[in-house]
């Protein structure tokens, strides 16, 4: 493996037993081979129940891998195995090492858009007053109104959640970054800016496994498009060669 | 630099295990969730908790979720010092590097404990606070325990620590009886924090709250266990309060932990049929 590798998901498994209804079995993932280097950006693409969103979770650690390596390689070449590290150890991952942004922002109550934001800086080994700055620019960037930044998130618009969610989620970015269709309910305006935050990622070496559910998304931001299809990888490639083909299946 | 060397545990359970009745191997064999129950069918024993073992860090919380009578309670007891368990281990941490083995200490030592070392948020004010005194006279009691003899540093620290907990000071001379159950809690927990505890037990800390006061404890609770390094152990029915206090979680059913997981796998990925029905029935 390269050593500008940061993710490398090997033989991936995922099944869930349903113990209530009839226990049977749901195969999500059935071998899942990746690698993804410093500095790039990911694309999965494939139609709904492909198991996307399922990989990103076994990644993160949500999902219970069934079977199979996720290792990540830290900047000092450490290559931590993430699906046998223990659960203490998995939380310490989380942050500074590892992020999620969802679609949705899953946030406290009472709090802010400028708290939620300054508080995933400080997980991420920041001090208070830089985050807070970065926390301004992030908001700024996003085009997030500042009238709503000292506002409790319980009173934001969808749209205004995700992009809360998204400056959460890049502000001291972690070494590798899932997102999980970030930017779905965002106008056109601020997506073009969420999308440009996202591609500012990649230049600061952040290596980015995304799931968007539009190709013009992917065209801007993947170096790589990675297709899945009943829980495995069935194209892997640049996203010229690729976009062409699902441009013509969706035709 | 790569350290993912989790700091010691400030608080380790191992092995816990609590019998009502004469026990041997076949009553816990005989006993547990393959068997259905934890009462002996032969014998009448009751193995409330048996083979419970988790470690909790300072900063970190530990959700421990169950039905009434899966051993959530017997086990909380247990670190509380309530009951000296049957088998098994409990350490605490102090604040000074001294380590407490709860389970081996007198009466006297364990109150000393609960006094500085481990405090305990009941589901009910009424259990942690002596309603018909002020709350600045609650929080005097605690810290007069602990040693404070200085009149105004007593007052000075209890206004402190109901500030911090958000309980106005025009009320800090009033009978805590007199408070709604939001303040309540809220004066429960600036007692709980008063000797700067290194360990706090959480037992439902906000069922029985309206759902807008609940939030506010329970982001309170949120902040201060960020804000003091505490470790703590949340007991709670509710899963949206074990979602938003805790990282990690344990699933108990009569007596035995049947899975530990990180707290958004258990809710989004249970694995044992106990924890899928408990998640099934929550997000029904």
């Amino acid at each position: 493996m390269s050593s500008q590798s940061v993710l490398d998901v090997v033989q991936l498994h995922k099944s869930f037993v349903l113990h209530n209804i009839d226990g049977r079995r749901v195969d999500a993932l059935t071998g899942v081979d990746l690698h993804v280097n410093v500095g790039e950006h990911v694309a999965l693409a494939g139609s709904s129940g492909a198991g996307k969103s399922s990989l990103l979770k076994c990644i993160y650690r949500t999902y219970t891998p069934t079977s199979g390596d996720v290792i990540l390689t830290d900047t000092d070449g450490t290559r931590l195995a993430l699906s046998a590290l223990g659960e203490r150890e998995m939380v310490m991952v989380r942050g500074r090492r590892l992020g999620y942004v969802s679609q949705f922002l899953r946030a406290q109550p009472r709090r802010t858009p400028m708290d939620i934001v300054t508080a995933a800086g400080i997980l991420r080994g920041t001090d208070v007053t830089t985050a807070r700055v970065l926390a301004m620019e992030a908001l700024d960037r996003l085009r997030l109104d500042k009238g709503l930044w000292d506002v409790h998130t319980s009173v934001l618009s969808g749209g205004e959640r995700q992009r809360v969610n998204l400056a959460a989620g890049t502000i001291s970015p972690p070494r590798l970054l899932l997102l999980d269709e970030p930017v779905s309910a965002l106008d056109p305006a601020n997506r073009t800016a969420a999308l440009d935050v996202i591609a500012d990622l990649s230049a600061q070496g952040v290596a980015v496994l995304s799931v968007f559910h539009d190709l013009e998304a992917m065209e801007r931001l993947a170096s790589r498009i990675v297709v899945m299809r009943d829980g495995r990888i069935e194209s892997d490639g640049p996203p010229i060669e690729i976009l062409s083909t699902l441009r013509a299946v969706a035709r | 630099m790569t350290n993912i060397t989790p700091v010691a545990p400030t608080l380790a359970v191992v092995g816990l295990g609590h019998a009502y009745g004469g026990i041997d191997d076949t009553t816990i064999a005989e006993t547990g969730p393959a068997a259905g129950t934890s009462k002996h069918a032969r014998t009448g024993t009751v193995v409330a908790a048996w083979d419970v073992s988790f470690d909790v860090a300072g900063g970190e919380a530990l959700g421990v979720i169950g039905e009434s009578g899966s051993g959530k309670s017997t086990v909380m007891k247990s670190i509380a010092g309530d009951i000296m368990p049957t088998t098994g281990r409990v350490t605490l941490q102090r604040g000074d590097g001294t380590t407490a083995v709860i389970t081996e200490m007198s009466p006297a030592e364990i109150r000393a404990l609960r006094v500085n070392d481990l405090s305990i948020v009941h589901q009910n004010p009424a259990d942690g606070l002596d309603l018909r005194i002020t709350a600045g006279g609650n929080i005097a009691d605690r810290l007069t325990a602990a040693g404070w003899r200085n009149f105004a540093a007593i007052r000075e620290r209890a206004a402190e620590l109901l500030t911090r907990t958000e309980v106005p000071l025009d009320r800090m001379d009033d009978p805590v009886g007199s408070f709604s159950g939001g303040m309540r809690q809220r004066v429960q927990l600036a007692k709980a924090l008063a000797n700067t505890p290194s360990v706090v037990l959480l037992d439902e800390p906000t069922t029985g709250l309206d759902a807008s006061i609940a939030a506010g404890v329970l982001d309170l609770i949120r902040g201060l266990l960020d804000e003091f390094g505490l470790a703590a152990v949340v007991v709670s029915h509710d899963f949206s309060v074990i979602e938003m206090l805790t990282q990690r979680c344990v699933v108990m059913q009569h007596g035995r932990v049947v899975e530990h997981g990180l707290t958004d796998q258990l809710l989004e990925d249970p694995a044992h049929p106990y924890s899928q029905r408990l998640v099934g029935a929550a997000r029904a």
